[in-house]
């Protein structure tokens, strides 16, 4: 029991930035109808940048954080803005070889920049965990936790309850009808672009001091994510949230009780079952973003 | 108010409007009529700066507005209703009609506005909080068309706003327009339903594969014997 405990705590932490993950690739493909290759360099980008702010620099680490999501929303417009602008209205074929391209690009820069070794990051937080009864939890994943849930809610409320929001929201469902509102769509996407590419830099930010970063970090992360959007539904905000959290509680559960080394294909072997019995997610509506 | 010189819109090799040329005059109710695939939303799309021209002009109030963006154009106050409506199905009500003052940064007049649509569409009003996607088909017609408001256009364009309802909607919905245009706002309207459209229009214009065949007085149009033959079906006694 007590091990249990301690397993769905260590699902609940890293549910957090799968969620994270999630939400930023979900909300590119709903409203922009793009299948984001690139997404798990954003995270690896996020990663490096937090790297090159709080070790490079020696800058605050908190500040490095917020720094590096910026890097990656500026790094996400920019991919947009140059990559896609022009590509708007093609084929979804063309834009995802255009992102497998990008993503290639990227991950091989990276290889040039920082090299192939793995970079490691420390946090502010002390190494002895926080103990409450029979589970006990690393202080800085707990930060982490409470960042990630921060910036989904933030998220949340942007996409729900401000005017930006709504305009993302009009033109994901009707981008013809939304420019007769006035809306400038073409900003709207590269904002989506940049906001979805923020998360993942933000998710790669964060967990750069927990694990060490280096230049495939991404592909796992880009395939999590994946997995992740497709158990929430295609463009489904919410369903990515707990696409995130039952991924890690999958994950989790399946390295705990049955073999540690199927830890990653766990998640797999689940999108693999939601596919075959419900093929547009668990949490499918006939429309999306929202 | 609006003045449409020779204009030619493509769409790749296929030409849909072979320079067509119109007039809206201040405070007046316009209407397109023409069969399916004539160009008559293509001439309202145009104008709203959804599909760019490819030669000739379109002038609002004295100003060429071809090749400016549909915010712009807006902003210069022409609103356009959409063929088949398109709400924002996932929306509510009334996020549906905010969106449709996107660029007004007057929130007290917006609030105003607002209760002003919800006055004339007490349907709407009840159902503010609630999608629109559930709304049945009238109930959206008269959504759009108050979103459409909701930019305070000094021209306002329909497109098909009789298609898919109800006979009693379309009356209904005909006489909302009227009542637009009476309030002082300018209606240019494209319509299927010729007779109808012909009867209330001050100008009518009737457009055959992308170029204008005949334009004068509703009358003179419902009493021509070839629109009569081709868009009222000559013998029913609608005259």
């Amino acid at each position: 029991m007590d091990q249990l405990l301690q397993h769905l705590a260590n699902a609940v932490i890293v549910g957090g930035t799968y969620a994270l993950l999630g939400i930023g690739l979900t909300l590119i493909f709903g409203i922009m109808r793009i299948v984001n290759f690139t997404h798990g360099e954003l995270y690896a980008f996020g990663g490096y940048m937090m790297y090159f702010f709080a070790v490079v620099l020696g800058m605050n680490f908190y500040m490095s954080i917020a720094f590096a999501i910026c890097a990656g929303m500026l790094l996400g417009a920019a991919i947009e803005f140059l990559l896609l602008r022009s590509k708007r209205g093609a084929d979804i074929d063309t834009t995802m070889l255009i992102m497998i391209g990008a993503w290639i690009v990227l991950q091989n820069t990276e290889h040039l920049a920082w090299g192939s070794i793995a970079k490691s990051i420390d946090s502010p937080f002390a190494i002895e965990p926080v103990t409450m009864g029979p589970i006990s939890l690393s202080r800085i994943r707990i930060f982490v936790l409470i960042v990630a849930v921060a910036l989904i809610v933030a998220t949340y409320v942007l996409i729900n309850r401000t005017k930006l929001g709504k305009a993302m929201r009009a033109t994901f469902q009707d981008s013809s009808t939304a420019a007769l509102m006035g809306i400038n769509t073409s900003a709207i996407y590269t904002i989506t672009f940049g906001l979805g590419s923020a998360l993942a830099a933000a998710a790669g930010a964060l967990l750069g001091p927990v694990f060490v970063v280096t230049p495939t970090m991404g592909d796992l992360a880009s395939l999590k994510a994946f997995a992740i959007v497709i158990l929430g539904g295609l463009g489904n905000i919410t369903g990515a949230v707990f696409g995130g959290f039952i991924l890690a509680f999958v994950e989790e559960m399946g390295a705990s009780y049955i073999s540690s080394g199927y830890r990653d294909a766990m998640g797999f072997l689940i999108i693999i079952v939601v596919l075959l019995f419900r093929p547009t997610g668990l949490f499918a509506r006939s429309e999306r973003v929202g | 108010m609006l003045e449409i010189k020779n204009l030619v819109c493509r769409y790749g090799k296929v030409t849909a409007l072979k320079g067509i040329s119109l007039k809206v005059p201040a405070n007046s109710l316009v209407v397109l009529v023409g069969a399916n695939g004539a160009g008559k939303s293509t001439t309202l799309r145009a104008i709203s700066g959804l599909v760019p021209a490819a030669s000739g002009s379109i002038r609002f109030n004295g100003e060429e507005i071809s090749g400016r963006t549909a915010s712009r154009i807006l902003s210069l106050g022409i609103a356009h209703c959409p063929e088949g409506r398109r709400v924002f199905g996932q929306m509510t009500v009334l996020e549906n009609l905010e969106v449709g003052c996107y660029l007004r940064k007057d929130a007290a007049l917006i609030r105003q506005d607002i209760d002003h649509i919800f006055g004339l569409f007490p349907r709407l009003a009840e159902r503010r909080k609630q999608v629109a996607g559930t709304l049945s088909g009238g109930e959206q017609q008269m959504l759009a068309i108050g979103r459409a408001m909701m930019s305070r256009p000094k021209l306002i364009m329909f497109d098909e706003p009789s298609l898919g309802l109800a006979p009693n909607i379309v009356s209904q919905t005909f006489d909302i327009i009227r009542g637009i245009r009476d309030s002082g706002t300018t209606v240019l309207m494209v319509e299927q339903n010729a007779f109808a459209a012909l009867d209330m229009c001050n100008y009518a214009y009737l457009l055959e594969a992308g170029s204008m065949a005949l334009e004068g007085p509703g009358e003179r149009l419902i009493n021509d014997p070839h629109v009569r033959e081709a868009y009222l079906g000559a013998g029913l006694a609608h005259a």
